[in-house]
């Protein structure tokens, strides 16, 4: 039974995690891919018959923000992995990210 | 006068089977990380399984943590040091080779057989249920470790049965999440070009998954090889694992997974649900992140239940996407007989090597995984699925389709 509990106890917490991270990360992917689209115009999005959309520059700029951002969570979580199998463990500071010897 | 003497023959044995056993556990495993990124075409099925190959192989040297004492999460026969207990160190430490002998060829046989239906199952369930059925046999169900203590998660009941119903359900919930987002965020934008960013987005996301695998999986098998160094007195450190075993490891895991896993691949990415590439990237993330926050917290999980739950949760994440049931029932049921099935084999093979005894026992197992192995490796090429077929549609001639008409599998497994 207490076997039970403690499983539990640590699905809430990997759930909780893993929605801000798991669908976090698409998510945040995905304003990324729209805001690229939305900057070039043209055939990247769903316009009607006749009526190209024209580009935004801005849309681009965003774009490339949000994907520069998910490629710093992948690399954190690629650091993530090499420093957990180094015998490091990741730690937040204050929100910073730190990596401390276990 | 011979050359080799018999206890050197039995340790020689085990370590080849257990690295036999990191090949299966390699190949079973490249769809994880890799099927929806090859059936989205993200990547081509070939740089697809190098990827992966070269990251679990990187990721196998990573992993410096000490695994010697893989075994004590299930069964008894070591100490908490890492040590092999005394009961187990009769004839030279015979006793425990043959345990560990017979459980991995039990695991081995099962993880083939599994890959012949083209299910994906977890290895990691087949080696721990390899092993106790080996440790029954051998010891009694006393020499079993059937649940921890208090609120800490061990044994058979806390390290793989909970975890293994949990975290599936949880890699569901996150990846339908995921899924059910990027279509709302990503509403207006052309399919076409859709499609294209997200492929970026699942490459990065499969190399999280490979690389993890690797820091994982190859671990456990040295610490099953550098028990037997242990018991035969060859190694005497547990507090290190003997850098040739690494090597042996990381090499045996990378080549397994670049060999590819072909049936298994087709099955999860294209068996389970027509997958789309923004689909792809949602269930990588949430495996990626389910696999990652366990680790942080200690919780173990199998990594074939986390990326098959995830792709089905990116299924139901998607408004009218059809979902294979039948395809998902299998895989649940090969799930829960895992443990089971390969504790059965591993029992047998324990009784017909003890039958023989010492290193005649245990070259008898050999020979008979190898026939086994043999066996449904024949039946396989009966349709072969590999690079050129294995995004082929669903409903073409395939093999995860005809598998319930294979009569092999009551055969090997008797």
């Amino acid at each position: 039974m207490n076997q039970i509990v403690a499983a539990l106890d640590a699905a809430w917490r990997i759930l909780l995690i893993g929605v801000v991270l798991g669908a976090g990360l698409p998510a945040l992917f995905s304003f990324g891919v729209r805001a690229m689209a939305w900057g070039t115009g043209g055939e990247a999005t769903n316009h009607d018959e006749g009526t190209l959309p024209p580009p935004h520059p801005v849309g681009r700029v965003i774009g490339i923000a949000v994907f520069a951002l998910v490629v710093l969570v992948v690399l954190l979580g690629l650091s993530y992995i090499v420093a957990h199998g180094l015998g490091y463990n990741l730690v937040f500071n204050g929100g910073l990210p730190a990596f401390v010897p276990r | 006068m011979s050359l080799v003497s018999p206890e050197f023959l039995l340790l020689a044995l085990v370590v080849v089977t257990a690295l036999a056993f990191d090949f299966t556990n390699g190949f079973h495993d490249t769809a994880n990380a890799m099927a929806t990124s090859i059936a989205t075409k993200a990547l081509t099925p070939k740089g697809a399984v190098t990827l992966c190959a070269i990251l679990n192989l990187v990721g196998a040297f990573l992993s410096v943590e000490v695994a010697i004492t893989v075994t004590n999460a299930v069964i008894r026969i070591q100490n908490p040091d890492g040590t092999p207990i005394p009961e187990v160190m009769g004839d030279g430490g015979g006793a425990l080779l043959l345990i560990l002998m017979a459980g991995l060829a039990g695991a081995i046989i099962w993880n083939i057989l599994t890959w012949l239906w083209g299910l994906p199952s977890s290895s990691s369930h087949a080696l721990f249920g390899g092993l106790i059925g080996a440790t029954i046999a051998g010891l009694g169900f006393g020499g079993v470790k059937w649940t921890g203590e208090g609120y800490h998660l061990d044994g058979v009941v806390g390290k793989v049965i909970l975890p293994g119903l949990v975290s599936p359900a949880i890699a569901i919930i996150v990846a339908m999440i995921g899924t059910k987002l990027v279509f709302k965020i990503t509403q207006g934008v052309n399919q076409r070009y859709q499609e294209t960013g997200f492929r970026w987005g699942q490459i990065g996301t499969a190399s999280l998954l490979s690389l993890s695998h690797g820091t994982n999986d190859a671990q456990k098998t040295m610490g099953v090889i550098t028990l037997g160094l242990l018991a035969t007195g060859t190694w005497t450190d547990t507090h290190q694992i003997p850098f040739w075993v690494k090597v042996a490891c990381a090499v045996a895991i990378a080549s397994g997974t670049y060999l590819g896993g072909w049936r298994i691949i087709r099955t999860m990415g294209k068996g389970l649900i027509e997958i789309s590439s923004p689909q792809g990237m949602a269930a990588e993330s949430s495996s990626a992140a389910v696999i990652l926050t366990s680790s942080q917290l200690g919780f173990p999980l199998s990594t074939t239940h986390v990326a098959t739950g995830s792709i089905l949760g990116s299924g139901l994440g998607r408004k009218g996407a059809e979902v294979r049931w039948g395809v998902a029932g299998r895989m649940g049921l090969a799930w829960l007989t895992t443990l089971p099935a390969a504790a059965l084999v591993g029992a047998v093979m324990w009784w017909i090597g003890n039958l023989f005894g010492g290193a005649t026992g245990a070259v008898v197992v050999f020979v008979l995984m190898v026939a086994g192995w043999l066996w449904m490796w024949l039946h396989s090429r009966r349709d072969p699925i590999g690079r050129h077929n294995v995004n082929d549609e669903w409903e073409a001639e395939g093999i995860a389709q005809t598998s319930d008409d294979v009569p092999v599998s009551q055969e090997v497994t008797q």
